[in-house]
């Protein structure tokens, strides 16, 4: 089930923190509501991290990352990298980046297994995304934008895309992803996706203006409803039953 | 807190000193002084103009190649943070300055040598002269004598 709510305010929540399945980064100096909204959700699954990057606590925007790694900006200074290195799991890979255009959240559109890219970045630092998050990487553009990141939410159960791609458009990511893709929108019709809100498999996190219709397609396209624990017990049990009789 | 190095002359810059340019292709050019951005704003090549690190290393007036500079370098794979491993860091830190310092010294006594040259002019001349001793008899030209042939063939003719 998808949770409303805001960051000082401001309803873009995917730009003030960054969710993946194996960690949660989220801005720092932010008021305590905001981190212990995560908190309640993922405290016991899975590492929530304070922290900046570059100073600015616009971290969503400027990072890139999954279950694998973790990608920051040339900005990031050494202090903020290590103190990353040190709060994450070892199995997560963090890494800096020497690339030109410094807001990764924002040219990288990521799961677990793929990755969509901004047509414009280095040939290496394409090679590094697939190296240190484990992804394929694919360059596109969503609905003519070129930032794939801004406009569009990925987890491993499905994706929300920009509302104006085309159906073609819809169809042609969706074979490269290989997950369902729904064309949508967040906080009462904003376009930048992932700014209004930031996904994994088994949560999401909207903006407070997100409206009931929206949460409901979120839910929907993401699986958030199946992926409750209760959910996953009613499964078990059914199999379990199965086997009795 | 980063020390960064300056584009021009390669000195260390200390938070709160020098200027920064960014170009618009997004690369930073970092100067410790005015000095050095003056003459960055000439656009003067640091390779050409003496007093820099760039000229001494492209002219081997200093040590380049060491194992000594492997360490000072900008990582972007941090490692995890533990105390055993820092507190040697910071030991070997200054073993392996004293150990570059010297080297560098070793570098420039060897440099200045009085009669290097004359070596060197010795060593091309032996070179010049006795080159035959390192080749191969077999890897020598045979000549053929065609002069030789020539003058047999004029004779027939001539009779």
């Amino acid at each position: 089930m998808a949770t409303r709510l805001q960051f000082e305010n401001n309803c873009e929540v995917g730009v003030f923190s960054k969710l993946t399945n194996a960690y949660c980064l989220v801005a720092i100096g932010g008021s305590e509501n905001f981190y212990s909204a995560f908190e309640s959700e993922l405290a016991d699954v899975i590492p929530i991290v304070k922290t900046s990057i570059g100073g600015t606590r616009i971290i969503g925007r400027l990072c890139a990352g999954n279950k694998n790694g973790l990608l920051v900006p040339h900005t990031t200074t050494d202090q903020e990298l290590q103190h990353l290195r040190n709060s994450l799991p070892d199995q997560v890979v963090v890494q800096r980046i020497d690339e030109r255009l410094s807001a990764l959240g924002n040219c990288i559109a990521c799961n677990d297994y793929v990755a969509l890219a901004h047509t414009d970045l280095d040939k290496e630092t394409e090679e590094i995304i697939a190296d240190v998050l484990g992804v394929e990487v694919f360059r596109q553009t969503i609905a003519g934008n070129i930032l794939v990141g801004s406009y569009c939410a990925l987890s491993n159960k499905g994706g929300m895309v920009h509302p104006h791609t085309s159906v073609e458009d819809l169809e042609e990511l969706s074979t490269l992803l290989q997950v369902p893709l729904v064309a949508g929108t967040v906080n009462r019709g904003s376009e930048v996706i992932a700014a209004g809100m930031t996904v994994n498999d088994w949560t999401s996190f909207c903006g407070s203006d997100t409206t009931a219709t929206e949460l409901s397609v979120i839910d929907s396209i993401f699986k958030l409803r199946e992926a409750q624990p209760s959910s996953i017990v009613d499964e078990m049990r059914k199999s379990l039953i199965d086997t009795y009789v | 807190m980063r020390l960064e190095k300056c584009w021009f002359c390669s000195s260390t810059i200390y938070p709160g000193h020098g200027i920064q340019f960014v170009r618009n292709d997004a690369k930073i050019f970092r100067f410790c002084r005015s000095k050095c951005h003056k003459n960055f704003k000439m656009k003067r090549n640091p390779r050409k103009v003496k007093w820099t690190k760039a000229f001494r290393a492209a002219h081997g007036k200093d040590m380049t190649k060491d194992t000594t500079f492997e360490f000072e370098k900008k990582r972007n794979r941090p490692e995890r943070y533990d105390r055993n491993v820092t507190e040697n860091t910071l030991m070997a830190i200054k073993k392996i300055a004293k150990i570059r310092t010297a080297r560098e010294a070793k570098h420039i006594e060897n440099r200045l040598k009085p009669n290097k040259q004359k070596k060197l002019n010795d060593d091309m001349k032996e070179l010049d002269q006795n080159i035959h001793m390192v080749q191969a008899p077999g890897a020598q030209k045979i000549k053929v004598d065609v002069s030789e042939k020539k003058s047999v063939q004029n004779e027939a003719m001539e009779e």
